[in-house]
């Protein structure tokens, strides 16, 4: 099949951005415009291609002259959801950017590299082959690292250096897992890599491979221990940037996670595992971090961790269940595209805040936005959102995701236990969230401001469409889960499990808001309810000099992976220890010459010169500084001296020799 | 007249401009980079024409019956004789902007060296590549030691030292296979006599390793790369980047020819001399890649590079699959197109503001947006960054030596070269970071444009062109080396 429309998706951002930054030197303004029409453009391009998907047609092509191996593209439920949500959210983010990066410098770069970016992140779920998926991934990788960089402010380049860092080593970590991948499978192509697996007589070769890719995806993920540029690259980008990067790019780091457990290891209860333990410990950490963090967008930039933390949890699910993974399917999907379009309100949000104060620390914002309805209505969306409150759009998929952890604690039989727990600190998790969404709300929007805020127009109405068109949808999704949320999700299991195709998928209608289903979310609510009050509240402020409470981070400084571990080991350690061996390499063969010029092959002196010039050709090093003991020791009664050393030391050695015998 | 004897017009050619460029005073700049320039174009039309019409081969001079100079062109020869013809050309445009003193002893030897790698790449036996070899170093020697300063001159001796050990190595290879082989003639597979053989595996194996360690010194290998990083710094700009790009290569085609094509591989395969090899090889890419993290001269860093990645193919030869070898010869492509272009730009920064340290060139990136852009896209290239250049040829590398199934190296191969591949990205991308991201407190009236002229952003341009070509297409070169790798593996 060769349906060459899939290239479009992929070429027009990349033609566009290569146009605007043209454009851009010319008129801003016109730039401005061109890179909407992209973005609209593209946001079509993909609504019209889902609509063809969702009739049941799939696309592929292959291009096989390109780049040694070919690049394998498909089209399928799954990915024509992901390509549309990531048209939308750049749709929406470059309508916000006009306003948003209107007096940043060097606006002409951001723009070829945003749309560079969406060229290449719609390649990464387009592709049907791990080579096509890496090669998108690589350039996805590198042209956001100039959007995290955009100011140029020192934390922005400390933070770039640690992003392009975990970029470029997961990347070579995972594609030495791809080597070794398709070594032992002899493909990489999707829909060859079930079958070539399931052949394989030992399956245990597998686990190095997957383990190296999963490195790599995982750090793009924010997956626990690589999520160290999540917390610090988030509130350095601009706002923009950060809802991309939280809400779609992480996305295609556990993309990569789907693909690897849905065809490499398929109903792998090892894999499994590994996953739901990293996903668990990602989720918990994220959302700790979150409630102690006292900076807008580093609690949202946590909160995402937290948020992908869920979606493995519900990867490791499909992978545990099994046959019976449909609900863990329907929750990890939802929950990706749910936590996508959440963070992407938030983050521009926390952007108007921004582009209006200068400001994100809690206590410096606090109350500046009473009397902004619109933007209170909005954030309070995505708040009650991801806070996985009924009838927002996060409960559905949350409670999939933990209704899939009961089904297995019902089926884990001696290991229940294990399962029990994750279940409840998922729910402690989904407590927390409700916990920190609620601090960032009251501080921006209930709290009094310490000097009242002037009244003036803070955002110009494109930016008020950008967020209040996703903002309304979150409800709308929550409100009617049968009709969207289902249908999205009957589009996208297929991707995530090939042997649904043989088996039944969700028929029967799911009893969305049953008194069963209610009681986790109720649980999660009443855990936030009781760390607000009894945490957040008394113990996470202080009142400072002049008698005002103010949020202060608890968090110890020293805690940081990064700095504890990372840096220090990276750039220090390793560099200095492979310099020294290198070092010693380096300079073996002119130690060697020299040892010889010294001893065997030694010069004879020469008369020192009394001009200091060198005539051209003259390539005897000049002798003037070690003249004297050049003299010495080339002189017939050194060499005496020398020799008679040397016959003493063989006579005490066989002085030696003859007292030992004797 | 046979057809074959167009061979003789590349070999020929750049020597006669050479003699006449000497003669004749072309002391005004103008017509000499006319003339210059000309000559070069030529010569790559030559050599095009020859890999087009040519088949077969010339004996060009007889010494006795069994000593003679022979001129062939096969897959191989092809490869390297349009890389080194393309090559000089752009370093002869670049030359016109990057000014030299005593510029007609520059381009002459320019011209004479270029002669004496066609004879190399063209030779049709031992002998002939063995004088190509020789000849290429004392010519290109005078391009080394150019700039007369202490360190050039210092650099200049060492590669010629070097290479002079080197090559003495090679000759015993000559000697040997002068004995145990049917003849020095290349054939794919190899010549040796396996009568004559029998009983002198170990003395024939070790003088195999040693004539590789010798045509590995021009390569830049461990122990013999230390040239690399002294010759480098104080040589022009145009003369740093062939020798690294091009004459480097050199080496490897003498490697190829003593490995394919006198001992073979069925001598060699399995044998110490290939773990050896294989060992060295691994050892230079990660030596040259950690020293030149740690090096702070912006053209010695490169020089470093070089040694590191040229023995990117030094592994892919040891390994001696048809895939490595693939690999292997797209990277001799793609790291000449990228090391020149790398050199190029470090010679337009020394031109245009005499920088010379890596520190120094915060924000060269407004100043010089060309020349930086082409260097940003050839360096995300040459660590392997998809779609560019270097990412086809280091897949191709990692899948030959994991489908090898030699023990050890198998794996540890690809884990160095990506190890190597992350330390580049550290070495080349701080520069970039450095030059576009100058920090918000970069004093942005400060910028004057400098940019220099067409006759350096115009190579610079298609070398950068042929990075992004090879490897979005890496079909043609791929090609053309797996039909040869399909006679010699």
């Amino acid at each position: 099949m060769r349906d060459y429309i899939l290239i479009a998706p992929i070429l027009l951002p990349i033609a566009g951005a290569l146009a605007a930054y043209l454009i851009g030197r010319r008129s801003k303004k016109a730039r401005d415009c061109f890179a909407d029409t992209v973005g609209i453009c593209e946001f079509a391009l993909c609504a019209v291609l889902l609509a063809c998907v969702s009739s049941g047609r799939e696309y592929a092509l292959a291009v096989d002259e390109v780049c040694g191996r070919g690049l394998r593209l498909k089209l399928d439920g799954f990915r024509a959801v992901y390509a549309l949500i990531a048209a939308v959210m750049w749709m929406m983010t470059t309508v916000f950017s006009n306003e948003y990066m209107g007096h940043y410098r060097n606006r002409n770069r951001y723009y070829l590299f945003t749309l560079l970016t969406l060229g290449a992140t719609v390649g990464v779920f387009l592709s049907n082959d791990l080579f096509t998926t890496f090669i998108f991934f690589e350039i996805m990788s590198f042209t956001s690292y100039v959007m995290v960089v955009q100011d140029e402010k020192p934390g922005a380049m400390r933070a770039g250096e640690t992003y392009i860092a975990v970029a470029v080593i997961g990347g070579m970590v995972m594609l030495m897992g791809l080597f070794l991948l398709e070594n032992r499978l002899g493909t990489l192509n999707f829909d060859k890599l079930l079958s070539a697996a399931e052949q394989l007589p030992d399956r245990s070769d597998l686990y190095l491979p997957g383990a190296l890719i999963l490195t790599g995806f995982g750090a793009k993920a924010g997956m626990f221990p690589l999520h160290i540029w999540l917390p610090k690259a988030h509130p350095v980008a601009p706002a923009p940037a950060s809802a991309l990067l939280s809400g779609i790019l992480t996305k295609a780091g556990v993309f990569g996670v789907l693909v690897l457990t849905s065809r490499v290891f398929l109903h792998d209860g090892l894999w499994g595992n590994v996953i739901l333990a990293l996903g668990t410990v990602t989720m918990v950490l994220g959302a700790v971090l979150a409630v102690f963090s006292v900076d807008l967008k580093r609690t949202l930039a946590c909160s995402s961790m937290s948020q992908i933390g869920f979606i493995l949890v519900g990867v490791g699910m499909q992978a545990l269940l099994g046959n019976h993974n449909t609900l863990a399917l329907w929750g990890t999907g939802l929950h990706m595209v749910n936590h996508s379009l959440i963070k992407l309100v938030l983050f521009v949000c926390a952007g108007v805040v921004y582009m209006n104060t200068h400001e994100l620390d809690l206590n410096k914002i606090r109350g500046w936005g009473r009397n902004k309805p619109l933007l209170n209505v909005c954030f309070l969306m995505g708040a009650l959102g991801i806070a996985g409150v009924p009838l927002w759009n996060g409960y559905v998929s949350k409670t999939l995701l933990h209704e899939s952890i009961v089904e297995f604690t019902a089926l884990a039989g001696s290991g229940a236990w294990i399962y029990k727990t994750v279940e409840w600190l998922f729910l402690i998790s989904g407590g927390l969230t409700v916990a920190y969404m609620t601090k960032l709300y009251v501080a921006i929007f209930v709290e009094k401001p310490e000097k009242p805020v002037e009244k003036k127009p803070y955002m110009s109405v494109m930016s008020a469409l950008a967020i209040a068109i996703p903002a309304l949808i979150l409800p709308v999704m929550g409100v009617f889960p049968s009709h969207i949320m289902a249908s999205a999700a009957r589009l996208m299991e297929a991707f995530m499990d090939p042997t649904l195709v043989w088996r039944d998928t969700l028929h029967a209608a799911v009893q969305w808001f049953s008194l069963e289903n209610l009681k986790g979310a109720l649980i999660s609510i009443s855990v936030g309810a009781a760390v607000y009050l009894l945490i957040i509240r008394p113990l996470l402020t202080r009142r400072d000099e002049s008698g005002k409470k103010c949020y202060v981070n608890l968090w110890p400084s020293k805690l940081d992976l990064e700095e504890l571990v990372y840096r220090p080991v990276i750039e220090k350690a390793l560099p200095f220890l492979g310099a020294l061996v290198c070092r010693i390499l380096d300079n073996l063969t002119d130690w060697l010459t020299a040892a010889l010029t010294h001893s065997l092959l030694r010069q004879k002196p020469i008369p020192p010169r009394v001009d200091g010039d060198h005539e051209p050709g003259d390539f005897i090093p000049h002798p003037s500084r070690s003249y004297t003991y050049q003299r010495i020791s080339s002189s017939i009664s050194y060499s005496l001296l020398l020799f008679g050393a040397g016959f003493c030391a063989a006579m005490v050695y066989l002085i030696i020799i003859l007292i030992m015998r004797y | 007249m046979d057809k074959n004897y167009l061979l003789l017009i590349p070999v020929l050619l750049p020597a006669a401009a050479a003699l006449t460029l000497s003669a004749r005073p072309m002391r005004q700049r103008g017509p000499r980079d006319v003339f210059m320039a000309a000559i070069l174009t030529a010569e790559l039309i030559f050599t095009a024409l020859c890999a087009a019409v040519v088949d077969g081969d010339v004996v060009v001079a007889r010494l006795t019956d069994e000593l003679y100079l022979t001129l062939r062109l096969d897959g191989l020869g092809k490869i390297f004789s349009l890389l080194v013809a393309f090559m000089w050309l752009m370093s002869g445009l670049f030359s016109h902007e990057y000014t030299v003193e005593n510029p007609r002893r520059y381009c002459a030897f320019l011209l004479l060296s270029e002669g004496a790698l066609m004879t190399l790449c063209y030779a049709g036996n031992y002998l002939t590549l063995y004088t190509g070899f020789e000849l290429m170093t004392v010519l290109s020697t005078p391009l080394a030691l150019h700039n007369q300063t202490e360190g050039a001159r210092r650099g200049g001796v060492k590669y010629l030292l070097y290479s002079i050990f080197g090559a003495c190595l090679g000759l015993l290879g000559f000697f040997t296979l002068r004995v145990y082989g049917v003849t020095t003639d290349f054939t794919p597979g190899g010549v040796m006599d396996l009568n004559k053989l029998t009983g002198h595996e170990g003395f024939v194996l070790t003088a195999a390793f040693l004539t590789v360690v010798g045509f590995g010194a021009k390569a830049g290998m461990f122990p013999l790369h230390a040239w690399l990083p002294a010759a480098h710094p104080e040589a022009p700009a145009g003369a740093s980047a062939l020798m690294s790009g091009v004459i480097t290569k050199a080496g490897i085609l003498s490697m190829i020819r003593v490995i394919y094509y006198e001992f073979g591989t069925a001598l060699l395969r399995g044998t110490w001399v290939q773990y050896a090899l294989l060992a060295l090889s691994l050892v230079t890419v990660f030596l040259g890649s950690m020293l030149a993290y740690k090096e702070r001269l912006f053209k010695k860093r490169l020089a470093y590079s070089t040694v590191s990645q040229v023995s990117y193919v030094v592994f892919g030869l040891a390994l001696m699959t048809p895939v490595a070898f693939t690999g292997a010869i797209l990277h001799v492509a793609v790291h000449s197109a990228i090391k020149d272009a790398l050199f190029f730009t470090a010679g337009a920064v020394i031109l245009k503001t005499g920088k010379k340290d890596v520190r120094e060139l915060r924000g060269i990136g407004k100043e010089m947006p060309v020349t930086m852009w082409c260097f940003t896209i050839c360096s995300l290239g040459l660590v392997g960054i998809p779609p560019l250049g270097g990412f086809v040829s280091k897949w191709y590398l990692a899948e030959g030596s994991l489908s090898s199934g030699i023990p050890i190296f198998s794996w540890l191969g690809p884990v160095v070269l990506l190890i190597s591949a992350l330390l580049t990205a550290g070495y080349l991308f701080s520069v970039t970071v450095r030059a576009f991201l100058p920090g918000a407190d970069f004093d942005y009236e400060s910028v004057q444009k400098r940019e220099p002229t067409w006759w350096i952003t115009l190579p610079l341009l298609a070398l950068t062109v042929l990075t992004a070509l090879l490897g979005l297409f890496p079909g043609i070169v791929c090609d053309l080396a797996a039909a040869v790798a399909g006679t010699v593996c």
